[in-house]
Parts: structure tokens; C-alpha cells; sequence
């Protein structure tokens, strides 16, 4: 494990050495958090967590080796999921090359990068909440993967095919031994006329292995999925409207008594003000309804409202802010109330901020 | 009650939505190749129409295109097409962009006063500035190393020079990067052994303009598109151009406002 982080960090450092330039990125959310819940049923509602946190660290280098070669390498640190220190997560390390495939405008990507699903790969956190892809374990944000996609010409819209571990970006090591099938994925999305997207996301996975590598039989865990995600997008000047349904099926070849679906419903509005009172400010409100386990023994479903306003200061030439105040409340509360299911609700504001510099080598 | 509301919430934002598109104030920013073009034509445009009040900025032609796609300006000068990239992110946000060509261009290769070559062709001038040919002397001139200077990344007359010269091949190392074709004209002006490009508006007599493949760059052959690194120059909208914006793009357009972009150094569209 020693060997290859000395590894990663050479190349981290040699790589741009060979690069025509180099673009360094980095991104801070610095939030407070103050959450009113309770640990089970038959307790009162009271504050449960209020803390400060960075909740995102990320820091990146884009290498352009040539026209058609890029590369881009992320590291996320955070103090937000440890009790003492501060984490490390490499998020992306991918290189890009252009004209691989003779196809105008066609990338194709090696490494880790993003997953191609539903809102997952272009969502720009106009909330402070993670897309409801992310947010409700559909599908993770960046994988381990082969990728081709691209966009379609005069701008019709994007697709992507891709070829990914399937495990997400967090699990490497032991969790990837027990996973001897890779995920597929396709994505397309059109835009008919400016101002409405429509997409569709397909996904088949698995998880664990068949058969036991320790010993002999059936590991009952393993599973296959298959994911579907409809996603719809509506612009017209200072407001967007954004739908996105997804569904989850789960098999279990080897336990069919586990199997399971989840289905998740999410619409979010935002209106920016920026072109109406020259005042960068955002509302947005979102509305989230998800069946975690659409079976007969368990029929609660999660729904959860946030409502919040963003103000987007120290802009660019091109009027892109390089910070962000974002002020949101959520409330999330379950049909069925058990100790496994606690309403609650959070109060957040998030400092966001931005920088980039390219470097000529 | 609360469905009324809404009703009169929404009422009141798209009457400032239409408020915003009908103003006679108009913004431009994008490409530095078009700035002169823009500045002029705007002067005698507001000289014609005094309620009409536009502001240009430079900073380059993706950074006009990513101030169309926020909504901050009416024009995005661009002195090469939206890539298709940018043309999705556009209209995924509800931005129709539509092209206005206002000029022809050639990207002039120049070299310093005292230097005697005069012509070069695609291949070496892509030899040059991929660091193969590294001495004036191989080129039939004299003992010198060539300085070789380009434009910033965020150009749009770099990216067409990439394409057209270079095919995409990583410009060498040690070339001297500018941000304007100005400061591309006065350094290679300054220095015996450089060699750089800049839009033909910018040309004056401390440079040196050499043929690319024996053609040289001039009204006639940018025209014709007989010379290699001939281009268009824009002007992008949201959507057709109507009110200030539309009679400025058809002003520009007109023999009055090509009469103006000759006038910069540039080439008219017919």
C-alpha cells in the first residue's frame, strides 16, 4: 500500500512536468450544521448535532499535455466524517484524450472519474445537499472505469457509454476482490429546444462475488442491480424547474428472498435574480420523495423539503462567482415512525469558495 | 390564495425578464481580435442613435461565451465558433445561441523587420512552434534562434491558430505566452529573432508580415479563403437579435459598419 502512494505521488508530480500547462483547482465548503432530531421514537426532539465542519477540501491539477490529452487529479480532504484529524479521498484521477475515436467531440476517459448517471456528474450543489442520485444510494459520484462520451453536434445534447468497478470511488483494496463483475452504463440527454433537457440513465451492476473465495457454497450476498433514472430540465431566463425519478432493482441469485427495488422521485426550482436586480442572489426549493425499500415489510418512505437562498459574490470576467453564502433548511420526516425512522431537521450555512490558476510549464 | 400568489410572483418576473431583454443598454465582452471592431462600430452606432448606450469589454472569446450562458451580456464577440460543448451548456440553460458573422480575418504570421525570410509554409510554421526548427538559418535566414511567441489559451485566435497551423500539437515549452494581439505585435516588434501571430487589424510597420504557403494575407485571398489561416469573426445572441441588439449586429453588418471594419485593419464580409 506504501509502495503504490509513493507511486501515486510521483506521478502526481512528474505528470505535470510533461504538461503543455496546468490548471490548479481547489474548492472549500466550510459549513455550519445545527440538527434537531432524536436518537430513538419514544425520546423528545432536541438539538443533536451543531458543529462547524469542512465538509469539502478539494484540491486538483489538470495537466494539459497536448489538444487532445488532459488529465485531472482531485484530492478531497475533509474533517467532516472523522472524530479526530482530517480525511484524504482521492476523487478524481483520469486522463481524457480527444481524438482517440474519430468521432467529433468524443472523449474517451481512463480512470477514476464521473459516473454518468442521472444528475450525478453535473450537479453544481445550487443546494447544499448531494443530488438525489447520491443522496439516496443509487449510484455513487466517480468510479473506477473506461468511458466514452461526448456531445452531440450544434447542441442537441450529450452521451456517454461507460465501463466502471461499480463499487464507487471510496471502496479500493479487499471490497474490489470480492467484485469480479464490472458495471455498464449508458446515458443520453437531448435538448429539443434550448431550455429543455430530457435524459435517461441505465445501469447494470452487482455486488460481492457468487461463489465464496474462503470457502466453499453460495455467498448470499451477492446481488445484481439494475438502475434507471428519467431526468428532466426546464430553463427559461432567471428560473429552472429539474425532475428526476430513478429506480433501483435489486436480485439476490443466491437468496431471492432479499430481493428488493427502491424508487426515488426529486424536483428542485431555482431562481436567480442576478439578471432582474443585478444582485447575485438565488432562491431554491426542493422537494424529495424516496421509497427506500418498496416491500410489504417495510413501507416507509422518506420525504424531505428544503428551502434556501444562495448569495454568489466575487465574480469573474465571465460573471462566475468564486464564493458562495448558502443558507438552507430541510425537514425530513418518514410514514412510518420507528427507531429506525426519525424525522428531523437541519439548519445549514455554507461558505463556498473557488479558485483557479493556470500555470504555463 | 397561495396558487394566486404564485400567479402574480411569476407575473411579475417575466415582465422584468421582458423589462432586461427590451433596455437600450447592451453589453458586449469576449474576444480582444474583435474589441476594435466592436468599439468602433459602437461609437458610430450611439453617434446615430443617442438613447442607445453599449459597453464593450475584452478578456477573451470564451470568456464572452461564458458571460451569454449567465445571462450578463447581449453579445458574445467570438473570433472563432461555439464549440459544441459550449453551444450545449448554452441551451441546456435556455440560451438559443445564434452566430452574426461581422468580419473576415486572416491570422497574420509576423517576424521582426530585419528578417529576410518572407514566406512560410504550414508545415514549418508547425515545425517552429512545436520546437523542431529552432534557428532562423534553417529556414534560409540567418544564425538566430527563433523566440517564439503565441497567444494565451484563452483565445479564440489561438485556438484557431492551433487548429489551422499546428493541428492540435502542443506549442513548445518555452514560448513566450500574451494575453492581447497587441502585446503580441509590440514583442515581436522588439525582438530580432521572434516570431508570432495576430489578426490583421493589428499590423503596423514594426512588424513583419510573412506569406503562409506563398499566399499573402489580404482582402482578396481572406475573401476567397485561399489563405490558410482565414477566419470569421462573430457576434453571438440569445436567440434572434431584436431591439438595440439587432439594429447594432445589422448596423455592423450594413456597408456603413463594413466600411468601419475595413477602416480597423480587417476584411469585410463580401
Amino acid at each position: 500500500m506504501k509502495r503504490l502512494i509513493v507511486l501515486l505521488c510521483l506521478g502526481v508530480m512528474i505528470l505535470p512536468m510533461m504538461a503543455q500547462e496546468i490548471k490548479l483547482t481547489g474548492e472549500m465548503w466550510n459549513r455550519w450544521t445545527v440538527e434537531r432530531g432524536k436518537k430513538n421514537v419514544a425520546e423528545e426532539f432536541s438539538i443533536i448535532r451543531n458543529n462547524l465542519s469542512l465538509e469539502r477540501g478539494y484540491l486538483g491539477l489538470e495537466p494539459k499535455f497536448s489538444d487532445a490529452v488532459k488529465g485531472r487529479f482531485t484530492v478531497d480532504i475533509f474533517s467532516a466524517d472523522l472524530s479526530d484529524g482530517a480525511g484524504l479521498k482521492i476523487k478524481y484521477a483520469y486522463l481524457d484524450f480527444n481524438k482517440l475515436l474519430p468521432i467529433p467531440d468524443m472523449t474517451t476517459t481512463i480512470g477514476l472519474q464521473k459516473v454518468y448517471f442521472g444528475s450525478i456528474y453535473d450537479w453544481d450543489y445550487t443546494l447544499i445537499g448531494k443530488s438525489p442520485t447520491d443522496e439516496y444510494k443509487f449510484a455513487n459520484s466517480a468510479d473506477y472505469g473506461l468511458t466514452v462520451h461526448g456531445y452531440i453536434p450544434k447542441g442537441w445534447g450529450e452521451y456517454a457509454l461507460g465501463l466502471y468497478n461499480g463499487e464507487g470511488y471510496k471502496k479500493y483494496g479487499a471490497n474490489l476482490k470480492d467484485n469480479i463483475e464490472p458495471a455498464f452504463l449508458a446515458n443520453l440527454r437531448v435538448i429539443p429546444v434550448a431550455g429543455l433537457t430530457l435524459g435517461g440513465s441505465f445501469m447494470l451492476n452487482s455486488s460481492e462475488r457468487s461463489d465464496l473465495l474462503d470457502g466453499p457454497g453460495d455467498n448470499p450476498k451477492y446481488n445484481k442491480q439494475t438502475l434507471m433514472d428519467a431526468y428532466l430540465n426546464a430553463a427559461y431566463g432567471p428560473m429552472s424547474l429539474t425532475g428526476e425519478y430513478m429506480t433501483k432493482d435489486v436480485s439476490y441469485p443466491n437468496d431471492s428472498a432479499k430481493d428488493m427495488s427502491a424508487n426515488c422521485a426529486s424536483v428542485n426550482a431555482v431562481l436567480k435574480l442576478k439578471t432582474l436586480v443585478e444582485k447575485d442572489i438565488d432562491f431554491v426549493v426542493r422537494y424529495d420523495r424516496s421509497d427506500p425499500t418498496d416491500s410489504d415489510e417495510d413501507e416507509n418512505i422518506v420525504t424531505a423539503v428544503t428551502g434556501g437562498v444562495n448569495y454568489n459574490f466575487m465574480h469573474d470576467d465571465s460573471s462566475n462567482p468564486a464564493m458562495q453564502l448558502q443558507l438552507n433548511f430541510t425537514n425530513k420526516s418518514n410514514s412510518v415512525k420507528n427507531d429506525k425512522n426519525i424525522n428531523s431537521s437541519a439548519l445549514m450555512l455554507q461558505l463556498k469558495w473557488r479558485f483557479n490558476n493556470t500555470l504555463k510549464v | 390564495m397561495k396558487v394566486r400568489n404564485v400567479i402574480i410572483i411569476l407575473a411579475i418576473l417575466l415582465i422584468g425578464v421582458s423589462a432586461f431583454a427590451k433596455t437600450n443598454k447592451v453589453v458586449c465582452s469576449g474576444s480582444t481580435t474583435v474589441l476594435p471592431i466592436a468599439q468602433a462600430t459602437a461609437e458610430a452606432f450611439m453617434d446615430k442613435n443617442p438613447n442607445v448606450n453599449i459597453s464593450i469589454r475584452g478578456g477573451g472569446s470564451g470568456v464572452g461565451i461564458a458571460a451569454l450562458q449567465n445571462g450578463t451580456v447581449h453579445i458574445a464577440n467570438s473570433s472563432r465558433p461555439m464549440k459544441t460543448k459550449e453551444m450545449n451548456q448554452c441551451r441546456a440553460k435556455g440560451i438559443a445561441p445564434t452566430a452574426y458573422a461581422v468580419a473576415l480575418d486572416g491570422i497574420a504570421i509576423l517576424t521582426h523587420k530585419s528578417n529576410p525570410v518572407s514566406n512560410l509554409t504550414v508545415k514549418q510554421i508547425k515545425a517552429i512552434y512545436t520546437g523542431a526548427i529552432k534557428n532562423w538559418k534553417d529556414l534560409g535566414g540567418p544564425n538566430l534562434p527563433i523566440v517564439v511567441i503565441s497567444r494565451d489559451v484563452a483565445s479564440g485566435t489561438f485556438e484557431v491558430f492551433n487548429e489551422k497551423a499546428l493541428g492540435g500539437a502542443k506549442v513548445i515549452s518555452s514560448a513566450l505566452l500574451l494575453a492581447s494581439n497587441n502585446a503580441v505585435v509590440t514583442s515581436v516588434a522588439d525582438t530580432p529573432g521572434a516570431i508570432g501571430y495576430a489578426g490583421l487589424g493589428y499590423l503596423g510597420d514594426g512588424v513583419k508580415t510573412v506569406s503562409v504557403n506563398n499566399i499573402v494575407p489580404s482582402k482578396a485571398t481572406v475573401q476567397n479563403d485561399s489563405y490558410p489561416l482565414s477566419r470569421k469573426l462573430y457576434m453571438y445572441t440569445n436567440g434572434k437579435a431584436k431591439g438595440a441588439v439587432g439594429s447594432y449586429i445589422a448596423f455592423i453588418q450594413s456597408p456603413a459598419g463594413q466600411k468601419i471594419v475595413e477602416n480597423e485593419g480587417f476584411v469585410a464580409l463580401k
